[in-house]
């Protein structure tokens, strides 16, 4: 592909392309991706969509948080299950409300590990008010007790 | 803070990135492309695994065999080392930070914060160099970021030791002698023979041209795989991902290896080459169009039997076109 045909503007998310330059020699060029400068607009769309229909169904009881973070993180259900050190099967139990009820705090430790998440986020999530964003600034942070973390609500300036 | 003089650069990939950083910083002048085709990079592979959320394709060869065929073919010998104990593996990184040396770590890529958070996906087997460190930071050149960048001690800790599918296991590589005279041209030779070979005559079914006829046969099924319509447009659009975004250089890794097959022309003198080179790239033209078109159905939810037969019959097309050129490429070098 030629050089001219390739390149695309777009700073925020910047490529390595091999191309033919002018002169018909192949090499390095960079630029922004095709794909994010004309369809992120749409990702987005979409994760936000997923997201609500999936808290929707939280909310109901139809599904855990494990199911939830899991499809929201993209994991495969192989991937997760080594991760936190269980099988398959005993993950997939844990995809409904009444055996998540019974997972131990140490494998739910784990499940938040595997998720980057204070294990507190596995029982709640902290919502600002839309009209408050630019107000109100929330922050998590890890201590040194993997069972404990510091939730700080801050206004802004 | 310790800080090497180490040149940071992009790369189309982080894996050929991550080495060829590293050979030039031990003074090897050595390209991405070159590293690549040696190593027998290209690669087709379709996968149904529950270590994926829905089946996916890759594009080059098993992670971590860039490194070990370029070892074996141009006698550069790594130290490599993984760890079974978290605080060993975050010792032995700070005694080489401390000692200046460039080291090369595998990690899951959702940790670099420093990426657009739209990129950030769980995949264990991404490459970076730690170049330096201070208290609370290690200086990060990653080939996918267009500037040197830094993590948290703790971050790189946690996606050097997550586990799962392909587990980094705190894995750390550097060179630690290139000999004087690299057999090159011989290196090239076995570097395309079994390139070649991957591609056509790996007696699998889901590898090489067989991997893509699979993943044409499979396509049209994908939307009873989907939960709804907005999964099956991502999934369809992901295609284009894989071919151009996750670090390729573009049509699915083709570009890249049409530059390594134009470098290895000259070296070889060998005007054949040239002409593979450049057929190469109009292949790699071809897997673009499945990208953009890729891009375009999934965004309009066109996705009806129809779109997704046109999308299985473009991809069978190039499983035609690339039987073809890597069985003439396989004689070339037989």
């Amino acid at each position: 592909m030629k050089e001219k045909d390739l390149v695309v503007d777009y700073e925020a998310q910047q490529l390595i392309y091999y191309v033919e330059k002018e002169d018909n020699s192949y090499g390095q060029v960079i630029s922004g991706s095709y794909l994010a400068k004309h369809y992120l607009d749409d990702y987005f769309a979409k994760v936000k969509s997923l997201d609500q229909s999936l808290r929707k169904q939280l909310e109901s009881g139809e599904i855990s948080p494990i199911y939830y973070y899991m499809i929201m993180q993209s994991f495969g259900e192989g991937d997760l299950a080594s991760r936190v050190k269980i099988s398959k099967r005993k993950l997939r139990k844990h995809f409904q409300m009444k055996h998540f009820a019974g997972i131990k705090l140490d494998l739910l430790r784990r499940y938040a590990d595997a998720f980057d998440i204070p294990i507190v986020n596995l029982f709640q999530f902290l919502v600002v008010k839309h009209e408050d964003t630019d107000k109100i600034k929330l922050s998590q942070q890890e201590t040194k007790n993997p069972y404990l973390s510091i939730t700080r609500v801050a206004s802004q300036d | 803070m310790t800080e090497s003089k180490f040149t940071h650069k992009m790369a189309a990939h982080c894996e050929t990135g991550t080495i060829t950083s590293l050979l030039n910083h031990k003074g090897l002048d050595i390209t991405e492309p070159m590293v690549f085709g040696i190593a027998s990079g290209i690669f087709f592979g379709y996968f149904e695994s529950s270590n994926f959320p829905f089946p996916t394709f890759i594009v080059r060869s098993k992670p971590g065999s860039i490194r070990t065929s370029l070892s074996k073919r141009l006698g550069i010998k790594f130290h490599e080392e993984k760890f079974r104990s978290q605080a060993k593996g975050i010792s032995k990184l700070d005694q080489l930070v401390a000692q200046d040396i460039i080291t090369a770590s595998q990690v899951d890529f959702y940790y670099m914060d420093y990426m657009p958070e739209w990129q950030r996906v769980h995949i264990n087997v991404h490459f970076i160099n730690v170049i330096g460190s201070d208290d609370d930071h290690y200086l990060i050149s990653d080939s996918y970021y267009p500037k040197q960048s830094s993590l948290k001690k703790d971050t790189l800790s946690k996606a050097r030791f997550v586990g799962g599918h392909m587990a980094p296991k705190g894995f750390l590589f550097y060179p630690t002698h290139i000999p004087d005279n690299l057999p090159i041209e011989k290196a090239i030779r076995k570097g395309i023979k079994k390139a070649a070979y991957n591609m056509i005559k790996l007696p699998v079914p889901f590898i090489g041209i067989k991997g893509m006829r699979k993943f044409a046969r499979k396509v049209v099924d994908w939307p009873s795989l989907a939960r709804d319509t907005d999964h099956l447009s991502h999934e369809i659009m992901k295609i284009n991902i894989l071919l151009e975004d996750q670090g390729t250089g573009g049509a699915g890794f083709r570009f890249l290896y049409a530059t390594f097959l134009q470098q290895a022309a000259d070296i070889l003198k060998a005007d054949e080459l040239h002409d593979m080179s450049k057929r190469m790239m109009e292949i790699g033209d071809n897997w673009r169009n499945i990208s953009y078109f890729s891009a375009k159905i999934g965004k309009n939810r066109d996705l009806g039997e129809a779109r997704l037969k046109e999308l299985s019959e473009m991809i069978h097309d190039m499983a035609d076109q690339e039987h073809a050129y890597f069985s003439e490429l396989y004689k070339m070098f037989k």
